[in-house]
C-alpha cells in the first residue's frame, strides 16, 4: 500500500500586510499506510501548517494533497468536514478538550458525527481512564487530559491521528505513557492506522518509521528508521 | 499612551461599544423622556392653573344674588369670588356650546390665543380655541347662538383657553370630548338681553307682560340678572373646607359647594399625571432596567477580554491603580456620551413628542417637557454603573498574579454541573446537556439574556394586553350594561305632561341620577344615587361579570371598589344626603355590583319612594331608531351609544400610537439584548466551537447547538414574560387609573400568542443570524488563541 498519503509541490502562502511569508515551501513526500511518522524542525518551520493541511483544516496555496486516493484540495466545506470526522484524529498540545463535558461525554460527542464509532468505555478503559469517566476536565492532571483527548480522537476508529506537540505540555513520565497510546493505536487495525507527529523534540523520532525534517517551509530530510526504537528503549 | 490604547481598543471593538452606548442612550433616552414628559404634564397645569388663577371652589346654585355674592366675599380667607351663568346653549350649526356669562374675569382668567382681552363693557363672544379650530372660526367671524327665545349674535373678540375647562364633555358619559360639536364660550353678562331677563320674570310671576309692566313699572332687568355659579378663589389651599363649610351654612341660595379637585377637567387632568406616573415607574424603569443589563454584560467581556493586556501591563510594571483608571476610562465616556445623547433625545423626542399629543388632547396653552434634576441623577447612576462595572472586573483581573492574567483564563466546570450527570440529564443529547452546562456555567449571562428577554415579551404582552382590556371595557360598559341605543337626557323642569307625551313615544323605561354626600366616620364625600326604573335597559353585573338584577326594594347595592374604598360591608348602612337638602337617609346594603367607571350607589325606584323621595327621571332609554333626529321637546340631549363606543374607539386609537411606540422599544430591546448575549457566548466559545468543527461537526450541526440555547432562553422567557405581562398590564390597570374606574386586565390568548410568537421570532432571527458567523471561524487561529 504505497501511495497513502502524498503531497506534491505543496505551497502555503501567508500575507501580513505587504510581506508575503512562505510557510510551506514546495513541500512533496509520501507516506504509506501504516506507519509512525514523526515530523522535526524548530518553531516556524511549517511544521504546524502542514499537520493543518493534512487534517483538513487549512488549504493550500498550490499543489495537491492526496490522502487515500483522493485529491482533499477538491472537496468544498462539508465534505472537508466529513473527511475530518471520518478520516481523521487530532490531537493538540493543549488538549482542546470541551470544559463543560465529563470524560465520557468528551469521547462520547462523536456519536453525533461517524456512523461506527468505537465504544467508550472500552476505549475509555484502553486510556486508563474508565475510572474518570464521569469526571469533568477540570478535575484531571494534564496528561489524564491528553488521554481524553487522545481517546476521543481514536473513538472515530480513525485511518490517520494527527498530533501536534502532544508531549509539550506534560512531563517526560506522562509523555511516555501518551506515546505508547499513540504508538498502539498506529499498530491497532492490523497495523492499517497511520501516525503523523509533530514535534521540535528529536527524541521521539527515534521511535518513528519515519522522519521528515522541516526547516523554512522546505523538506530537509525524508529519513526511513529501518530499526525504530522502542519507546522503553529510548532514553527521555 | 494609554488613552491612545483606549481609543483604539474601541475601535477594534466598535460593534460591542456601540452597544453599550446605545443603551445607554436607549435606557436614559426612554427614562429622562418618559419623566420629563410627565413632569411638563404637571408644570405645565401647575403654571397655567396659578397664573390664570383657577378658582378653589364651585359653588352651584338657581340664582346668586348680589347680596349673596358679597356674603361669599367677606367670608373669612376667600380672596375673591365672582359669578357666572352657566347654559348649554346650541349654535345655528347645531353644535353645542357651554356658553357663560360673566361680569369679571379674574378667577379662571383667560389666556388669550389670538384676539383681545375680556372686558365687560365689550360685546363679542370669547371662544374655545380648539372648538373655533375644529370648525374653522376665526376673530372676527360671527356666530349665533341660541338659548330658549334669547338668540345671540357675537362677533368673536378672542380664542382662549380657561383654566377650568381643559377637557370639557358635553356630559359626563362621554368619555372623549368632541371638540367639533362641543366647546365653551365667554360673554359678557351685559350682552344678556333684556326681554330673555323680563320674559323670564313674567314666566314666573305668572301673569301677562301688561299686568307685569304695571306690577313693576321700574323693573330693570339687571337687577334681575341670573346667575348659577359662584367661583371662589380662598387665601390659602388648607382653608378651602373651612371656607366650603360657611358658605354651605350662611349662604342659602348655595346648592351645592364643590372643590375644583372634584371637577372634571381638574380630575380628567390629574388623572392622566397619576396614570402616567404609573407608566414612568414602569416602562422607564423597566427600559433602563433592561438597558442596564446589557451594559453590564458587555462591560465586563469587554474587560475580560483585555486580560492578556491587562497582565501584560502589569507585568510591564503599572501600578494597579493606572490601569484599573484606564479601565474604569472605557466604561465611563462610553457610557457619558450616551447619557448626554440620551438626555438630549429624551427630551427633544421623546418629551415633546408626548407633550404634543397630550396638548392635543387637553386645552393648555404653553406645554412643554419640564427636566427635572433627577434625571440627570439617573444619567449619572447610569455612568456610574457602567464605570464600576470596568472597575470591578478589572480589580478581579488584577488581583492575580502577573503571570496568571497573562494566560487564558480556563473556563471551570462547577459542582453544578454535577446535577446534570445523573438522572434525567444522563440520557439527553450531547448538544443538549452542553447547553445546559454552558447556561449554569455563565449564570450572570443566562440571567441577565432571560430578564432581559422576559422583559421584551411582558412589554409586548402588556401593550396588546392593554388594547385588549380597552376592547374588552367597551364592550362591557355598552353593549353588556347599556343595553340600549339611545338616551333621552331629559331636561331639567320638564312637565308630567311633557314627560307621559315621551313615554308614550319612547317607553317607560327611565332612570334618575341623584347628586349626593355621603357621610362615613365624619368625612364627607361626593357620590351618587342611580336610580333604576330602566326595566333591564340598564344591566347590572356581579365582579364576576354576570349579570344580576338589582330589584330589592330593602336597600342599596353599592360597587365592589366604593365597597373596598370605604370599608363598607353587605349588611352595612350608608348615610348620605341629597345635594341641596340636608336630611340623611340611612341605607343597608344589600348587595354589591361592578361598575366599570362609575362607584356609586344603585338602588331602585320604589326604595326610593318607600324614603318619601319623589322620583322624577332625568333619563329615558329606547331603542328606537333616533339616527336622524336633532332635537326632541323636553330634551336636554340625545345619546347615541354607538356614537358614544365609536368615541372610546378614538381615544384608543391615541392610545395605539403610545403602545406602537412602546412594542418597538421593546422588540428594539430585545434584539440587542439577544444579540449582544448571543455575541457575548458565541465570543466565549468560539473556541470550543473550533474545536467542534476540528473534530469534523459540519457548520450547520454547529449552529444548531448555538440556536438551541437561545431558543431556550426565549422559550423560559416566554413562559415566565406571559404571566408577568398579565400582571403588570392589571396592576396598571388597577392603581394606575382614576379611583372611579373599575376593570381589571383581560387578556385575549391571541395576545399571548402575539408575545410568544414575536419573541421566539425576534430570539430566532437574531440567533440565526449570529449562527452565521459560526461558519467563519478559523479553526487554526480559534485554537492558536487558545494556546
Amino acid at each position: 500500500m504505497k501511495d497513502f498519503i502524498k503531497l506534491s509541490n505543496v505551497k502555503k502562502t501567508y500575507k501580513v500586510g505587504e510581506i508575503e511569508f512562505n510557510a510551506l515551501d514546495g513541500v512533496s513526500f509520501e507516506i504509506p499506510k501504516g506507519e509512525f511518522v514523526v515530523i522535526l524542525g524548530p518553531s516556524g518551520a511549517g511544521k504546524s501548517t502542514l499537520l493543518n493541511i493534512l487534517g483538513g483544516m487549512d488549504d493550500v496555496t498550490s499543489g495537491n494533497v492526496v490522502i487515500d486516493g483522493e485529491n482533499i484540495e477538491n472537496y468544498d466545506k462539508n465534505e472537508l468536514a466529513s473527511y475530518r470526522a471520518e478520516n481523521v484524529g487530532f490531537i493538540f498540545q493543549f488538549y482542546n478538550i470541551l470544559p463543560t463535558l465529563t470524560v465520557r461525554e468528551n469521547v462520547d460527542i462523536v456519536k453525533d458525527i461517524v456512523k461506527k464509532p468505537k465504544g467508550t468505555m472500552e476505549i475509555l478503559k484502553g486510556v486508563g481512564l474508565s475510572k474518570h469517566a464521569d469526571k469533568f476536565p477540570n478535575q484531571l492532571s494534564g496528561g489524564e487530559q491528553q488521554r481524553v483527548s487522545i481517546a476521543r480522537a481514536i473513538a472515530k476508529n480513525p485511518k490517520i491521528l494527527l498530533c501536534d506537540e502532544p508531549t509539550g505540555a506534560l512531563d517526560s513520565k506522562t509523555g511516555v505513557e501518551v506515546l505508547k497510546l499513540l504508538k498502539k493505536q498506529c499498530d491497532a487495525n492490523n497495523g492499517e492506522n497511520t501516525v503523523i507527529i509533530v514535534t521540535h523534540n528529536a527524541q521521539i523520532a527515534e521511535i518513528a518509521d519515519r522522519v521528515i525534517r522541516l526547516k523554512n517551509g522546505k523538506i530537509e530530510s525524508n529519513t526511513i528508521n529501518k530499526h525504530p526504537k522502542e519507546i522503553d528503549e529510548v532514553v527521555w | 499612551m494609554l488613552f491612545r490604547k483606549m481609543i483604539r481598543d474601541i475601535k477594534s471593538n466598535v460593534s460591542q461599544f456601540i452597544t453599550i452606548f446605545l443603551m445607554v442612550l436607549i435606557g436614559v433616552m426612554a427614562y429622562s423622556g418618559i419623566e420629563s414628559y410627565m413632569d411638563g404634564m404637571k408644570t405645565t397645569a401647575d403654571t397655567f392653573y396659578s397664573e390664570n388663577n383657577l378658582q378653589d371652589l364651585n359653588v352651584m346654585g338657581a340664582n346668586f344674588t348680589k347680596e349673596d355674592l358679597d356674603k361669599i366675599k367677606e367670608i373669612d380667607h376667600v380672596k375673591d369670588a365672582e359669578r357666572k351663568l352657566s347654559i348649554t346653549a346650541l349654535t345655528d350649526k347645531d353644535k353645542t356650546l357651554l356658553l357663560n356669562f360673566i361680569e369679571s374675569n379674574n378667577i379662571s382668567s383667560f389666556y388669550i390665543v389670538d384676539g383681545e382681552e375680556f372686558s365687560y363693557d365689550l360685546d363679542g363672544v370669547w371662544l374655545d380655541e380648539f372648538y373655533a379650530k375644529e370648525n374653522n372660526i376665526k376673530v372676527g367671524d360671527e356666530i349665533l347662538v341660541k338659548y330658549e327665545d334669547m338668540e345671540l349674535h357675537e362677533k368673536v373678540r378672542a380664542l382662549i383657553n380657561v383654566p377650568d375647562h381643559l377637557y370639557d364633555v358635553r356630559d359626563e358619559s362621554e368619555l372623549y370630548p368632541d371638540r367639533k360639536e362641543f366647546g365653551f364660550a365667554y360673554v359678557s353678562s351685559n350682552e344678556i338681553p333684556e326681554s330673555f331677563i323680563k320674559n323670564k320674570a313674567i314666566k314666573e310671576a305668572g301673569v301677562s307682560e301688561d299686568i307685569f309692566d304695571m306690577m313693576m313699572p321700574n323693573f330693570n332687568y339687571k337687577d334681575h340678572l341670573i346667575y348659577n355659579y359662584v367661583m371662589v378663589d380662598v387665601d390659602k389651599k388648607s382653608n378651602k373646607n373651612l371656607v366650603k363649610d360657611k358658605i354651605e351654612d350662611e349662604v342659602e341660595s348655595a346648592k351645592a359647594v364643590i372643590d375644583i379637585k372634584n371637577s372634571n377637567s381638574y380630575v380628567q387632568y390629574q388623572g392622566e399625571i397619576d396614570e402616567g406616573k404609573t407608566y414612568v415607574g414602569v416602562f422607564s424603569g423597566l427600559f433602563l432596567f433592561i438597558a442596564l443589563l446589557s451594559v453590564i454584560t458587555t462591560m465586563t467581556r469587554v474587560v475580560k477580554k483585555q486580560r492578556l493586556q491587562i497582565g501584560t501591563l502589569k507585568a510591564l510594571g503599572f501600578k494597579d491603580s493606572r490601569v484599573l483608571l484606564h479601565y474604569m476610562g472605557y466604561g465611563f465616556y462610553i457610557s457619558l456620551f450616551g447619557a448626554i445623547f440620551g438626555l438630549i433625545l429624551g427630551y427633544f423626542i421623546i418629551g415633546k413628542m408626548f407633550i404634543g399629543l397630550e396638548m392635543s388632547f387637553f386645552e393648555i396653552p404653553n406645554g412643554k417637557p419640564y427636566f427635572g434634576i433627577q434625571n440627570y441623577l439617573v444619567a449619572g447612576i447610569v455612568v456610574l454603573i457602567a464605570t464600576l462595572i470596568s472597575y470591578f472586573t478589572c480589580r478581579k483581573i488584577l488581583k492575580e498574579k502577573p503571570a496568571e492574567a497573562l494566560r487564558n483564563e480556563m473556563p471551570s466546570a462547577k459542582n453544578t454541573s454535577f446535577i446534570t450527570t445523573r438522572g434525567i440529564f444522563k440520557n439527553l443529547s450531547f448538544s443538549s446537556k452542553w447547553n445546559i452546562r454552558d447556561m449554569l456555567r455563565n449564570k450572570m449571562r443566562t440571567i441577565m439574556g432571560i430578564a432581559g428577554v422576559v422583559g421584551c415579551c411582558m412589554l409586548i404582552v402588556c401593550s396588546f394586553g392593554m388594547l385588549d382590556t380597552m376592547n374588552r371595557f367597551i364592550k362591557l360598559q355598552f353593549s353588556d350594561l347599556f343595553n340600549f341605543d339611545y338616551k333621552l337626557v331629559l331636561k331639567e323642569n320638564i312637565s308630567d305632561d311633557k314627560l307621559n307625551e315621551l313615554y308614550d313615544k319612547y317607553g317607560n323605561n327611565t332612570s334618575l341620577s341623584l347628586g349626593i354626600e355621603i357621610e362615613k366616620d365624619g368625612e364627607k364625600e361626593a357620590n351618587n344615587i342611580f336610580v333604576d326604573d330602566s326595566n333591564n335597559y340598564v344591566r347590572f353585573i356581579d365582579k364576576d361579570d354576570n349579570f344580576i338584577k338589582i330589584d330589592t326594594d330593602e336597600g342599596v347595592y353599592i360597587t365592589h371598589k366604593l365597597a373596598e374604598l370605604k370599608d363598607y360591608k353587605i349588611g352595612d348602612k350608608v348615610r348620605w344626603h341629597i345635594y341641596g337638602d340636608s336630611k340623611y337617609y340611612e341605607s343597608k346594603i344589600i348587595g354589591f355590583n361592578k361598575d366599570p367607571q362609575n362607584q356609586n350607589v344603585t338602588m331602585t325606584r320604589n326604595y326610593l319612594e318607600s324614603l318619601g323621595i319623589k322620583y322624577t327621571p332625568d333619563s329615558i332609554y329606547t331603542n328606537k331608531d333616533l339616527s336622524k333626529v336633532k332635537d326632541i321637546s323636553g330634551v336636554e340631549s340625545i345619546q347615541d351609544i354607538n356614537a358614544l363606543a365609536d368615541g372610546m374607539e378614538n381615544m384608543l386609537s391615541m392610545m395605539k400610537t403610545m403602545l406602537v411606540l412602546i412594542i418597538s422599544v421593546a422588540i428594539l430591546l430585545g434584539v440587542v439584548i439577544i444579540y449582544n448575549l448571543g455575541i457575548l457566548s458565541y465570543t466565549e466559545k468560539n473556541y470550543q466551537f473550533a474545536t467542534l468543527k476540528v473534530l469534523g461537526f459540519k457548520d450547520r450541526q454547529i449552529e444548531r447547538i448555538f440556536i438551541k440555547q437561545n431558543n431556550w432562553i426565549a422559550i423560559i422567557s416566554i413562559l415566565l414574560g406571559c404571566p408577568l405581562g398579565y400582571y403588570l398590564t392589571d396592576w396598571l390597570f388597577k392603581t394606575a387609573i382614576e379611583e372611579h374606574y373599575d376593570f381589571g386586565a383581560y387578556i385575549t390568548i391571541r395576545t399571548y400568542i402575539i408575545g410568544a410568537v414575536g419573541t421566539i421570532l425576534v430570539s430566532y432571527l437574531v440567533s440565526r443570524f449570529l449562527a452565521h458567523k459560526i461558519r467563519n471561524i478559523d479553526m487554526v487561529s480559534s485554537l492558536k488563541a487558545n494556546e
